[in-house]
């Protein structure tokens, strides 16, 4: 049972479209796993769609005649093929075909499989010590950063603090913290400057999306994602 | 013409449209099913406009008009293309077309971004796949909910939501326009969004 949802703000913004690219992913992917979520967020484009019906309506431009600009538009549409619609509606069903079936062994979120093209072992993994592994993935924002966290069964991450925000949505497999245990399609964010120890349940691999906040600070890609572990695994051997 | 009640009942099988009719809907079928020209030359000159409208607002000041009206051109080839995925009873026309609108828009400001992963604005923001035919009942019944209070709102409320959905900012960027704390604009959002019963409980 998912517990941990995105809240009004993140809803919102992402009915009304304007959430950064990072964030509507992880929104994207709690959504499928969310059907209260989801009809929220279609609540949300009901009001979106009578806001807008509500607006002055505005005319094409003085000279145009709207009998014209609807011809030119089926000319338009004529001209790019008719069969498009049949041809997408099919694409649809079998996408949604796909989805269900064997291809998607795990039941990645759509958005998460895209990401993810040719499977997750396919994606480009960095060690950090025996139980952790991180892909991230590159999908030109400047202000976060988007990967995939794979923690082994049993797993410990080691502590850290968030230096911006993190959202944590999880995949597969649960795990906890001392705040409470997240299962499957839980939406977990946490605020700059929150420490916690999240700890893989023995049973499974724990597979996570994770957005992070950028603290704004120049330093190199991987340094600055990777920065809470790099700096645990060196006061580790310190001690 | 006959046929048509067939296709209905296979797409839609709960009684959810009826209690609710929309009267845009039937034009939507009618061009999914024989591609019937003036059904959508009426819905073109309903909804037009009012694209039209959103998108000069929501493009921002990086959008001149020929821009906008281009999307909306785009958005109207998209309601053409895409009539055959509508279904009545997830939602209103007019909801529908507000999406493709809505994602036509983050498309278009993507669209000169850098991308490395082949990821489609509708890998994100597409309609749900599966049907969910009790929750689609309360969804219809919802949006008139929503459609009566919206006309209830204080108008400082009304503003914020105006500002979020139809000009296209955060709620960070409505907090730093109209110089109020971030959790100003929240709980601006929050009590407007309860009158509609849009009870999100986060």
């Amino acid at each position: 049972m998912v517990s941990f949802h995105p809240d009004a703000k993140f809803l919102t913004d992402f009915a009304a479209g304007n959430l950064p690219l990072s964030e509507a992913i992880c929104v994207a992917a709690h959504l499928e796993f969310c059907s209260k979520c989801r009809s929220h967020v279609q609540q949300l484009s009901d009001l979106g769609a009578q806001l807008m019906a509500r607006l002055e309506p505005q005319l094409a431009a003085a000279d145009s005649d709207d009998r014209q600009a609807f011809e030119q538009l089926m000319q338009r549409i004529d001209a790019a093929d008719t069969d498009t619609a049949v041809t997408s509606a099919a694409t649809t069903i079998s996408a949604g075909a796909a989805r269900g079936s064997s291809a998607n062994p795990l039941g990645l979120p759509r958005v998460v499989q895209k990401l993810a093209a040719g499977g997750l072992q396919d994606l480009k993994w960095a060690q950090f010590g025996k139980s952790l592994r991180i892909a991230p993935i590159r999908i030109g924002e400047k202000t976060r950063e988007t990967a995939i966290y794979d923690i082994r069964a049993g797993g410990r991450m080691p502590e850290h603090e968030h230096r911006g925000e993190e959202i944590t949505v999880l995949l597969k497999g649960s795990f906890s913290d001392a705040d409470g245990k997240y299962v499957k399609g839980d939406f977990v964010v946490r605020h700059a400057g929150e420490r916690h120890q999240p700890t893989a349940t023995l049973d499974t691999d724990c597979i996570c999306l994770v957005s992070l906040e950028q603290p704004v600070k120049p330093s190199s890609f991987w340094y600055r994602l990777l920065e809470p572990f790099v700096n645990y695994r060196l006061s580790g051997l310190s001690n | 013409m006959d046929n048509k009640d067939d296709m209905e009942t296979a797409v839609s099988v709960h009684p959810g449209r009826s209690a609710t009719p929309d009267p845009w809907a039937e034009n939507v079928r009618r061009v999914a099913e024989t591609r019937d020209r003036a059904a959508f030359q009426e819905l073109y000159k309903h909804f037009t406009p009012m694209i039209r409208a959103f998108l000069l607002k929501s493009m921002g000041a990086g959008a001149n008009r020929s821009e906008a009206e281009e999307i909306t051109q785009e958005v109207l080839i998209k309601v053409w293309n895409k009539a055959a995925s509508f279904n009545s009873s997830k939602a209103s026309v007019n909801t529908w077309i507000f999406t493709i609108a809505r994602n036509t828009r983050i498309d278009f400001i993507r669209r000169n971004e850098r991308n490395d992963r082949k990821i489609d604005i509708e890998d994100i923001w597409h309609e749900p796949d599966s049907p969910e035919p009790l929750v689609d009942l309360q969804q219809r019944r919802a949006e008139q909910v929503i459609k009566q209070a919206i006309a209830t709102l204080p108008d400082e409320q009304l503003q914020v939501l105006y500002k979020a959905f139809m000009e296209g900012k955060s709620h960070n960027e409505v907090a730093e326009e109209l110089s109020l704390p971030l959790g100003t604009v929240k709980s601006r959002i929050r009590l407007a969004l309860n009158k509609m019963q849009i009870l999100i409980d986060r």
